[in-house]
């Protein structure tokens, strides 16, 4: 008798299962998009976040500086340390001869900065001293943990020190680059894998894009 | 400390063995300890390096050339990046002999 009446679902139970059932359709509706009605804009306008912003720091000579001084040229900046043993000196060559090439072949002024984010051993004279062996254009910016932080943070840039032993140690990055339109604003992120040529035809492409859209 | 502070306090001391001629110095130090290591490939390595690394005693005067031109952080990073090449490597290599393993 007792196994009947557990077996048999109660009108209760069902009621309440079509109600949820109901529910759930009726949820699925109002979240579709009807084939044809909302226009999907394809991925090459994706919101990214709006990365960048204000920064105030110091140059290889002794300068203050801040981004009010870069309004007005296009920027490739790049976040490394002077202490990187292959990386960072491959990037910079990779910078310097980026600047070159668009300057040379197509009369194209873009800013190289390099931003140290090991403010602690990279003092401006080392800024100066490893920069000048690259390019003499190459914009060196340090100063105070706290103004790199800060700057790093904006631009959502990831940086550890790792391996420490003392005073020697290695800093863990992203090693991109950015590129930076006149207005301060950061339009392109290119990662390691570019070399010299493509990242000098990819920035020519966004030039290009720029001067259209002006 | 403020920017002024910072901007205005001298700083000259220099970290040379980060420029470029230290830089090439230490990579051909390394490239020669490593070429010494493919050459002995076949001896029993015995010595210690860092990170793990094992070298035969025949390689041992390139390995305190190499030690002697790199930062200690920098020796422990090509030693971790080589261990990691010829691990990939042997893998690849090995892909017909160890089948199911």
């Amino acid at each position: 008798m007792l196994k009947h009446r557990l077996l048999t679902p109660r009108p209760p139970i069902l009621l309440g299962f079509g109600g949820l059932l109901a529910f759930l359709h009726y949820n699925d509706e109002r979240r579709a998009v009807k084939i044809g009605k909302d226009s999907y804009t394809g991925s090459d306008t994706a919101v990214a976040p709006i990365i960048g912003g204000p920064f105030t720091l110091v140059n290889s000579e002794n300068q203050i500086v801040n981004e009010q001084d870069f309004l007005g040229n296009w920027v490739l900046l790049y976040f490394g340390y002077t202490s990187s043993p292959d990386i960072g000196p491959d990037q910079v060559r990779i910078m310097a001869k980026v600047i070159d090439t668009l300057e040379a072949k197509k009369n194209l002024k873009v800013l190289p900065v390099f931003v140290t984010i090991d403010p602690q051993r990279d003092t401006p004279a080392q800024l100066r001293a490893y920069l000048k062996e690259f390019d003499p254009r190459i914009v060196g910016l340090g100063g105070p943990v706290s103004a790199v932080r800060q700057m790093a943070q904006e631009y959502r840039v990831y940086f550890k020190k790792v391996e420490e032993e003392g005073d020697d140690y290695l800093v863990e990055s992203s090693h991109s680059m950015y590129l930076i339109d006149p207005k301060m604003k950061v339009v392109r992120c290119f990662g390691v894998e570019y070399n010299a040529e493509q990242l000098s035809k990819e920035i020519l492409k966004e030039l290009k894009k720029h001067q259209v859209n002006a | 400390m403020s920017l002024e502070a910072y901007a205005s306090a001298k700083r000259d001391e220099i970290h040379t063995d980060v420029l470029l001629q230290a830089r090439q110095a230490c990579y051909k130090a390394r490239d020669a300890f490593y070429s010494c290591l493919e050459k002995h490939s076949d001896k029993k390595p015995t010595e210690i390096g860092s990170v793990g690394l094992l070298y035969p005693t025949e390689c041992k005067p390139s390995r305190e050339d190499y030690v002697k031109n790199c930062r200690v952080s920098w020796v422990k990073h090509f030693d971790r990046q080589y261990c990691k090449t010829k691990r990939t490597q042997r893998l690849l290599d090995d892909k017909e002999t160890r089948r199911g393993v």
